[in-house]
């Protein structure tokens, strides 16, 4: 099944402002995708609540996985935006 | 979870909000009453919300505020402002509010035992439920393994 490892690179972690930008993303993507971080069982992607639970900080590796044919395209995406730092784009309405 | 993050003046069972914006209001009000956070937060968590709904899901919202208003908050608090009668969070019925007055990145784990404390049913019953401060206190402050 594709993988995708990636750093948080959101500064103040996955927490609640670029966690639920994260959220949102994964909740567009065509296929189920689920993260998870090296002491923690994979959860939902698309669930607030399961991700705000993995308490990922800045810098902490988190794996993302999918299937299906839009798989790898969805990864890419999630990936691209995990490893952005989220917290730059704090008062930036484009991104919220 | 540190349990002086969460105050027991902290604790608001039965506050009323006409809406979101109210609800924040109100809660804003909490934290500037117990001394953690200057009136100019309660500015920057109307203006997080405006950025990005802070709804988590289970009927729980956790306003906080901007990156740009950290400069207002004098010390990391917590405040619990429950509105049985609820209110309406753009589209999501929210009757607890766990309002986050953080610098540091402290509040990850924070955020992270408040949300597995969500995940679990019977927990947040609990917490919508409680009808004594400590409880709710308890229920929060144990959610973290000390």
């Amino acid at each position: 099944m594709p993988t995708r490892s990636v750093t948080v690179g959101a500064t103040s972690g996955l927490h609640a402002r670029p966690a639920a930008l994260f959220v949102a993303a994964a909740a567009a993507q065509s296929v189920p995708v689920t993260i998870r971080t090296s002491d923690k069982p994979p959860v939902p992607a698309r669930s607030l609540l399961s991700v705000l639970a993995l308490g990922a900080k800045h810098g902490a590796e988190v794996t993302l996985e999918a299937d299906g044919p839009t798989a790898d395209a969805a990864l890419d995406a999630l990936a691209t935006l995990l490893a952005r730092d989220l917290d730059s784009d704090d008062e930036s309405p484009d991104h919220g | 979870m540190d349990d002086r993050l969460l105050a027991p003046e902290a604790v608001r069972l039965d506050e009323h909000a006409a809406n979101r914006d109210d609800a924040i209001r109100r809660c804003g009000g909490v934290l500037v009453e117990i001394g953690a956070v200057d009136p100019a937060y309660v500015t920057a968590m109307l203006d997080r919300e405006q950025s990005i709904s802070t709804y988590v899901g289970a009927g729980v919202a956790i306003p906080h505020g901007t990156t740009a208003g950290k400069a207002a908050i004098r010390r990391d608090a917590l405040a619990v402002v429950r509105f049985p009668a609820g209110v309406d969070w753009g589209g999501n019925h929210v009757t607890t509010c766990v309002a986050i007055a953080a610098q540091g990145d402290g509040h990850i784990e924070l955020l992270a035992d408040l949300a597995e404390l969500l995940l679990d049913p019977e927990r947040a019953r609990a917490l919508h439920e409680a009808a004594d401060p400590d409880d709710v206190r308890r229920l929060l402050l144990s959610s973290a393994p000390n």
